[in-house]
């Protein structure tokens, strides 16, 4: 079975964001197996619960939400990337992290890497 | 294995990294982004879980190997001193683009030993061996 | 081995084209991507020609969106062909 991990590096508003949701959703509905999404520098935003972009705009968060639930993709979310953009752990976590994302260490990029036969970066 | 003479390109046999493991493409002179530093991080990660990592500079990725330089005059966290904590984690390729050398003016002097400096065949070799890659404003 | 490199900023813009064309094998496929399908009409396209052969790709939606036409040396694409690209080559290496 092709096995894939992804990082994800830009921003919730970003348009390049966009081309990686479609990447990742065309993968998983040729049947790759995606053993996780790894957030990491400005991609740390996505997990940012207050985060709010018009409604006229690309719902990159919504489009995460949706492919977790669908296809139960992990999503995991750098814990020093996300503090240093204003997602703040600790007791407020509940309050900040969007409930679909998992806070995670770097370790679990060689974690997923480990798993996946296949590494890409958006 | 690697000469540190101001004046002249290091004549080394070229030791490709044969192996499965990952490669990381440094790219971003050191002090005006965060990408050099992150991408450290995920290097010394990947190095504390026994994974075989090797680092490409080239560009202005070169700038982050050059000795002699002082973060102590910019306020900012001095992570390039992380850079001798290399063997530690069993970091043991560093390859740095000669081209991207020249073009800069810089002499092949680093702040860490054992940089392997390539033609950019031998780089673009170098980095085809490895079978994983991940990389930092690329 | 051989890679697969995504590009996916203009060469009028940045030096991330430039850069990739330093490492590219002969083995290897590019996907113009995003930006990077401003770069069919970049000097640069013609150094790649040369290293690469028939292996440019481009993300045909993304180009068209750009008003950006193909030419006879560069193939369009979908999503789904850039997936299976993944999985050809040995690894990704992406160029933003």
């Amino acid at each position: 079975m092709n096995t894939l991990a992804v990082v994800i590096t830009t921003p919730p508003y970003s348009p390049l964001t966009a081309t990686a949701v479609n990447y990742v959703e065309t993968a998983l509905e040729a049947g790759i197996k995606l053993v996780g999404v790894f957030f990491y520098q400005d991609g740390a935003m996505h997990a940012n619960e207050h985060i709010s972009i018009a409604t006229d705009e690309y719902q990159a968060i919504f489009h995460w939400q949706r492919l977790q639930q669908k296809y139960s993709v992990p999503l995991h979310v750098c814990a020093t990337a996300a503090e240093k953009r204003g997602v703040i752990l600790g007791e407020l976590t509940d309050e900040v992290v969007n409930k679909s994302f998992t806070v995670s260490g770097l370790g679990e990029l060689v974690e997923l890497t480990s798993k996946a036969s296949r590494l890409v970066q958006f | 294995m690697h000469s540190q003479a101001q004046n002249t390109l290091p004549n080394t046999s070229k030791k490709v990294n044969n192996e499965a493991g990952l490669a990381i493409i440094n790219s971003k002179a050191p002090y005006s982004s965060h990408y050099g530093k992150d991408a450290l991080d995920v290097a010394l990660i990947f190095g504390s879980y026994e994974q075989k990592v090797s680092l490409f500079f080239q560009g202005d990725g070169v700038h982050q190997l050059i000795a002699k330089q002082d973060t102590s005059l910019l306020s900012i966290k001095d992570y390039l001193k992380t850079f001798a904590a290399f063997e530690f984690y069993d970091i043991e390729h560093v390859y740095a683009c000669q081209q991207s050398l020249l073009t800069r003016k810089l002499e092949p002097s680093f702040h860490i030993t054992d940089v392997q400096v390539l033609s950019t065949t031998e780089f673009s070799a170098a980095l085809n061996h490895i079978n994983m890659y991940c990389g930092f404003k690329t | 081995m051989s890679t697969l490199h995504l590009v996916r900023q203009s060469a009028f813009a940045t030096n991330d084209f430039a850069q990739c064309l330093n490492v590219v094998n002969q083995n290897d496929a590019i996907v113009l991507m995003d930006d990077g399908c401003y770069n069919v009409n970049h000097t640069l396209i013609n150094n790649l020609l040369k290293q690469v052969g028939d292996n440019i790709n481009l993300v045909a939606s993304h180009a068209k969106a750009r008003a950006i036409e193909a030419n006879k040396m560069i193939k369009l694409i979908e999503m789904a062909d850039v997936v299976t690209l993944t999985f050809i080559h040995s690894k990704v290496i992406t160029w933003q």
